[in-house]
């Protein structure tokens, strides 16, 4: 008894307390848009789910994965750094490997996939990214590593234990938000009986990082949550959604994640395709996501100014029949600048820039 | 040591006791003209020699980690128990105390994986990150288990010091306690005795239901 109520004492609570944008000082008032490849001279038939974050010293970073296939053995997450008003983004280079991940991980790892990269105020990078040992994506697992030094070197992988069943079917997909004291709650998903939406807190104690988890929704309803704080105890998770109704969906938290409104579905299509959310500094809401319930052939914004209540459509990132315009990421840097990576046509990662200016002039435009 | 490697290898236990179990079983099989300490000697070297064989730049060990790192402290004692059987005759637990450390099990996994897979609104693998009824349930138990002088009690305080220690992979309280292939065999075999106890209660009705003259013959 008195041993286990020590660890009741040591176990502590998890993190909490949401930390929202501060208001950024736009470094133009003048509207513009502006589209690149971060990957043109990609080897690889097949690039996927890309993620960026912005370094202090404003530079950017981007991650994805790439090989011959998804799920193939050759799949590598690959790093890209752009320097503060460069136009180039470095060669993209593999920061992990089956290989690698096996050796950091000392056991068998089969293919890697899903990675995302953050950045804390001290410049650290962070990578969470997704290993399988057995089947498919369902037997995914959870690692995080680091770089104290812009990504050229990175500690070895963690695995992070997040599910009792053989550690099996934890995903990510979308940005962390930062918490107060300098801990992460970052939106993660969970497939394997059923799917459903998480979130994954991460702590650095002196012993290392300190990893535990909650559900969004019951099991059964929605995944690949992105995570946008509304206030310190408020946040939204915007759901992708496997069912029938085919639509965005969203859950609300209003105690720091400790319990979640029954998921809803919004008046915006989702034809079981990944999304990105995030809260803009001026507390605006802006959604990246496929403005369709049959396929991926668009990516459209949509904003919000009710707290993802009621959206509006405000402005086409890329359209065309048949093709394939996918896991959209959006991230604001310090500047105000927004910006948005996602896969093309599954061959190349894609980055939009674009400010505040142009996207309230489009909101003008598409309202007449 | 670091604490990585001090992971790695309790991770290694519970296969490398399954190994030698096996290889019991074999002895036995085989009529092997060993018996006791020495047969546990060259069983366990052989067991430690298969684990510790690197295949394709991997030991077994981790090849099995792979599959399954965290294996909980009941099935690691369950299976020790098992091998101490097979040497020596007569078993360190009681009827009792097996009956405590498979229902746990049964009960435990039924709790537990159901509702963490989704099957449900709750998710209880969420108490066992931190302060939550969990540990003061598993406390409550523990010392009633050792209060009777059932033994699984100091199982159950074992998995609380392996826990304390971060002896495995997990840092979920639950892991420590808990696995799906514990769960399972517990299950198995309480399913296996609900068979036995239906098919000898149906039995010894349809042998009273007889008349005499047949049931004689």
């Amino acid at each position: 008894m008195v041993l286990n109520g020590w660890i009741v004492f040591e176990a502590g609570s998890r993190p909490s307390g949401f930390l929202t944008p501060e208001p950024a000082s736009p470094a133009s008032t003048r509207p513009f848009f502006f589209e690149e490849v971060v990957n043109p001279d990609s080897p690889y038939a097949m690039s996927h789910v890309a993620s960026i974050c912005e370094l202090p010293d404003g530079r950017l970073a981007a991650t994805w994965y790439a090989g011959t296939r998804e799920g193939a053995g050759d799949v590598a997450i690959y790093l890209s750094t752009r320097a503060f008003g460069d136009t180039r983004w470095s060669a993209p280079r593999a920061i992990v490997t089956r290989e690698s991940a096996a050796r950091d991980l000392n056991r068998y790892v089969k293919k890697v996939g899903n990675a995302v990269i953050f950045a804390d105020g001290a410049g650290r990078l962070s990578l969470l990214y997704v290993t399988v040992s057995i089947g498919g994506w369902s037997g995914s697992s959870l690692n995080l590593t680091s770089s104290a030094d812009g990504g050229a070197t990175w500690t070895p992988g963690q695995r992070l234990t997040l599910s009792p069943f053989f550690n099996l079917a934890e995903l990510v997909k979308n940005a962390p938000s930062a918490l107060i004291y300098g801990q992460w709650a970052v939106p993660i998903y969970h497939e394997l009986v059923s799917t459903f939406p998480e979130v994954l807190w991460l702590e650095e104690t002196q012993d290392g990082v300190r990893a535990s988890k909650t559900r969004v929704s019951a099991g059964w309803f929605g995944y690949q949550p992105a995570l946008t704080p509304l206030g310190l105890n408020a946040a939204l998770a915007v759901l992708r959604n496997d069912d029938t109704a085919k639509t965005v969906s969203i859950a609300r938290t209003d105690d720091g994640g400790k319990t979640w409104s029954t998921p809803h579905s919004l008046d915006l299509p989702n034809p079981d395709a990944g999304l990105g959310a995030i809260r803009l500094s001026d507390g605006r809401l802006l959604l990246a996501f496929n403005d369709s319930k049959t396929g991926r052939e668009n990516l459209r914004l949509a904003l919000s100014t009710d707290e993802g209540q009621t959206w509006a459509r405000i402005a086409t990132v890329a359209e065309e029949p048949g093709a394939d315009f996918s896991y959209p990421f959006l991230m604001q840097a310090s500047n105000g600048d927004l910006h948005l990576v996602y896969t093309w046509k599954r061959a190349a990662i894609r980055h939009v820039v674009f400010n505040i200016p142009w996207l309230d002039g489009w909101r003008g435009r598409s309202s007449q | 040591m670091s604490h990585t490697i001090l992971v790695e290898v309790c991770s290694a236990i519970c296969p490398w006791l399954g190994l030698v179990w096996c290889l019991l079983r074999a002895a036995r099989f085989l009529k092997v003209p060993l018996r006791g300490w020495m047969l546990l000697a060259v069983t366990s070297a052989i067991a430690a020699a298969v684990i510790l064989a690197p295949v394709q730049g991997l030991v077994v060990a981790r090849w099995v980690a792979g599959l399954n790192a965290n294996f909980s402290i009941p099935l690691t004692v369950m299976l020790a128990l098992i091998v101490w059987e097979h040497l020596f005759e007569g078993s360190p637990f009681s009827e009792q105390e097996w009956t405590a450390a498979l229902g746990f099990g049964a009960i435990g996994g039924l709790t537990l994986y159901p509702m963490a897979l989704g099957l449900g609104s709750v998710d209880p693998y969420e108490w066992g990150w931190s302060i939550s009824p969990l540990f003061i349930v598993i406390g409550v138990l523990t010392a009633w288990l050792i209060w009777r002088g059932n033994r699984f009690g100091f199982v159950l305080l074992l998995s609380a010091g392996a826990f304390q220690l971060r002896l495995l992979e997990s840092t979920n309280y639950w892991d420590y306690l808990l696995d799906p292939i514990y769960s399972l065999v517990s299950l198995g075999w309480f399913a296996g005795r609900l068979a036995t106890s239906t098919r000898s209660s149906l039995t010894k009705r349809s042998s009273k239901t007889l008349p005499r003259n047949i049931s004689t013959i």
